[in-house]
């Protein structure tokens, strides 16, 4: 073999992230308790970089480097380009609440780094080798970050459950993937891919392998049945890594499908369809359903997830490039609301007091007109009203679906949106016409403001004019 | 002669014990990842065996990996699992209470 | 039936059983053992298939790291062993048919039918020259490069989570301090004079 540095230039945003996290390791030793703000700057300084060097090399023909376990295609562009948007978001709106917390340490910023650093291997993973470490990277990071808050007996309860359930469905996965190895006799997604058109639906034993792998991919999507955990971990996590694990990772989720799905057995199509379709009506219904009984927001907004999940599984299985397109708009769309909604949570949270009630939401509007306004527009977008970009989104995922001839499909997906609807909208009647339970003023240092109003105004912006983004989403599937 | 359908088949026994397991020790979560542990010890059965009958060193290079991510895991968990006896000084899955679901 | 296969049986059998103990055993320091006893044995079965590496690995890592991990947890977290097992009958009717279900479908799929002698004939045994562990770590470091090093991040970060949940500074433990001990300089810091009031005269005999 030889090497040649010429291979590295494509991998330059992921030795970015990897630097500057260890980086932050090495500086949290030396600076002084005071002085921890340089980690955030630090922290958003390598985020900042790995985004310039994302698309400085980004475009252009896809790169297979790395013995053929890395892909550089215009897929691993745009979404890691949306992760790391969405990561300098999550770093921005967390980081008064870590401070008043004491939770501001090099660990807090080392591990959220790393898993921005495990979403992006997946992103760009070509084998099932370098999808399996990436996952992995980045569910360990996940569970340490849930567990964050040592004296929080909630966070260590929830901890335990991610774990326990993220191991099974890693454990899942991977016995799939076994069964797909020993079938094809390669753990490279394109040599799966050709002898997978080969054999196609005659092999037992891939279609076998490809069940455990779908179950696997629920369980990190947090499809139902395999949901049990979300609702728990969103609840009992500190807020800054709900936000974390809430966003970015769906679009990380979304590029462990398609690289699976679609780049390693897209000849199993017919297989897979089926299997998201139950998925993908199970989510929607049950997810709306029993948002509607929720009082605690965080609460509310995990089955929010489960049933937006449901709508990304509808782009997926309708097995078209327009389909897996819509489904990618969907995922980037999603991750930016959730950054948003939960950002309002965290300015609405102040030192010894977490909002997590939907009661505390009440009279948003008598306290800070302007975070009113953006959280009422996450919440239309949400529920789908036009003409955000959830509109847009739910619209693009419909149209692939209907184009197949899943009418029936479409019809359901709607009925439950519409459900919905209901306790999206509630929320804005508590943002509006209710009293504020609380007069304390709503406190932000600078850039909070700046970063919240961008992500009002991309939402809003998207809404108005998708061509672009859309653009690039279906570049991503010709 | 020793035949790959006879590895799978013990895999497939080892895999299906540890999901029995899962289902009756819900109670103790130290059971719980001990049988997370033997979910992985059958997928590296399939790995080896696999690997050995296509002639092929992936799948044992695979089985090294699921190995390295099984300890770091295990130091996770058991990590989680010292914090979460600190905080309630029990690790009865039911006594989980505070988390409805 | 060769001796191969008979070592086969013999160790499968072995891996099976302490396995189905392990989800069993009332003591969570009786599970961990049996769980050993089914790595030990599920390493011979690597061996007999000439992975003779990860055989040895499993007994070294696994069994001699992890597994001595999970033991002192065990024995460090004062467990209520009683009160841990009462859903265990509850639970058992659908456990078990959950795992006969399973093991049934995956004989079908991955039983003589597909993963025969005659689909996959046994390969040929390596030369006496030949090793494992060479051929493994040529692998490991040409072609898997890219994967070795994010397990090696996959390390670190076990390392970082494990000591940031754990670690925990108590005020009142006493401990020495490396630094300050090497920036002690040569003269006053290591060798104090002290001034002292000289005796008498000791007349000498």
């Amino acid at each position: 073999m030889t090497f040649d540095t010429v291979n590295l230039i494509p991998v330059l945003p992921e030795i970015l992230i990897l630097i500057l996290a260890s980086a932050v390791l090495l500086v949290d030793l030396y600076v002084k308790e005071a002085e921890k703000g340089t980690l955030h700057t630090l922290a958003l300084i390598g985020v900042a970089l790995a985004l310039a060097a994302t698309l400085l090399v980004g475009g252009g023909e896809r790169q297979v480097v790395l013995e053929g376990h890395y892909v550089r295609d215009a897929l691993s562009d745009a979404l890691k380009a949306m992760i790391l948007i969405v990561g300098l978001l999550v770093f921005v709106y967390s980081r008064d609440y870590l401070r008043d917390r004491g939770l501001a340490t090099g660990e807090y910023y080392a591990l959220a780094l790393f898993a921005l650093l495990g979403m992006m291997v997946m992103v760009s993973a070509n084998s099932f080798l370098a999808i399996y470490l990436g996952l992995e990277l980045l569910a360990l990071c996940l569970y340490a970050l849930v567990a964050f808050d040592r004296d929080s007996q909630r966070g260590a309860e929830a901890a335990m459950k991610y774990f326990v359930l993220g191991a099974l469905g890693s454990g899942m996965l991977l016995y799939g993937i076994s069964m797909i190895y020993g079938a094809t006799g390669s753990l490279a997604l394109d040599e799966v891919a050709a002898v997978v058109a080969e054999q196609g639906l005659e092999n037992l034993v891939l279609v076998f392998g490809l069940a455990f792998l779908v179950v696997g991919i629920g369980f990190k999507f947090g499809a139902v049945p395999f949901h049990m955990w979300v609702p728990d971990i969103y609840e009992g996590a500190p807020t800054p890594v709900v936000l974390l694990l809430g966003s970015a990772p769906k679009i990380a989720a979304l590029a462990l499908a398609v690289r699976l799905l679609i780049d390693g057995l897209g000849g199993l199509q017919s297989d897979w369809q089926g299997m998201l379709v139950i998925l993908s009506v199970l989510s929607m219904g049950l997810g709306n359903l029993l948002a509607i009984a929720q009082t605690n927001i965080k609460r509310m907004l995990a089955y929010s997830t489960i049933s937006h999940v449901g709508f990304i599984f509808l782009g997926l299985l309708a097995g078209t490039a327009d389909g897996f397109a819509a489904a990618m708009f969907y995922a980037i769309v999603y991750a930016m609301m959730a950054a948003g909604a939960f950002g309002i949570l965290l300015i609405l949270s102040r030192r010894g007091f977490d909002a997590e009630h939907l009661d505390d939401l009440k009279g948003l509007n008598d306290r800070d007109t302007w975070y009113a306004a953006v959280m009422a527009l996450m919440m239309f977008s949400m529920a789908g009203v036009p003409p955000f970009v959830g509109f847009m989104a739910k619209l693009f995922v419909l149209k692939a679906v209907v184009d197949i001839g899943m009418t029936w499909l479409a019809i359901v997906a709607v009925f439950f949106s519409i459900i919905g609807a209901f306790y999206y909208l509630r929320i804005v009647w508590l943002i509006y016409f209710d009293k504020p339970t609380t007069d304390a003023p709503l406190t932000d240092s600078g850039g909070v403001r700046v970063a919240m109003s961008l992500n009002g105004l991309a939402v809003l912006g998207l809404g108005l004019f998708p061509a672009t983004l859309l653009a690039i989403c279906q570049a991503a599937f010709l | 002669m020793i035949t790959l359908a006879d590895y799978l088949i013990l895999g497939g026994i080892l895999f299906a014990i540890a999901v029995a397991g899962i289902f009756l020790n819900r109670k103790n979560v130290i059971l719980l990842l001990m049988c997370i542990e033997l979910m992985l010890l059958a997928v590296n059965m399939n790995f080896v065996a696999f690997s050995h009958f296509l002639q092929d060193m992936a799948g044992q290079v695979f089985v090294f990996f699921i190995l390295t991510v099984a300890a770091a895991e295990a130091a996770i968990g058991l990590a989680i699992l010292v914090v979460l006896f600190r905080n309630r000084r029990t690790i009865d899955v039911e006594d989980m209470d505070l988390l409805k679901g | 039936m060769g001796f191969e296969k008979f070592l086969f049986y013999c160790f499968a059998a072995i891996t099976v059983v302490a396995a189905g103990m392990v989800v069993t055993r009332r003591n969570p320091v009786h599970a961990v053992l049996y769980l050993v006893l089914a790595f030990v044995s599920s390493a011979v079965l690597w061996l007999l298939i000439e992975a003779e590496f990860l055989g040895i690995v499993l007994v070294l890592v696994y069994v001699g790291a992890v597994m001595v991990l999970f033991l002192f947890v065990v024995m460090m977290l004062d467990v209520d062993l009683a009160a841990l097992r009462a859903g265990f009958v509850r639970f058992l009717p659908i456990g078990g048919l959950v795992a006969a279900a399973m093991a049934v479908q995956i004989f079908l799929v991955v039983g003589p039918a597909n993963f025969g002698l005659e689909a996959f004939p046994k390969p040929p045994a390596a030369p006496a020259e030949y090793s494992n562990t060479e051929a493994l770590g040529l692998a490991l470091y040409t072609e898997h490069l890219y994967p070795f090093e994010i397990a090696a991040v996959i390390l670190l970060v076990a390392i970082v989570a494990a000591i940031r949940l754990t670690l925990r500074r108590r005020p009142d433990t006493k401990y020495i301090d490396p630094s300050a001990q090497v920036q002690v300089k040569k003269g006053p810091d290591r060798v104090r004079l002290v001034k002292m009031p000289a005796e008498g005269k000791v007349e000498t005999p």
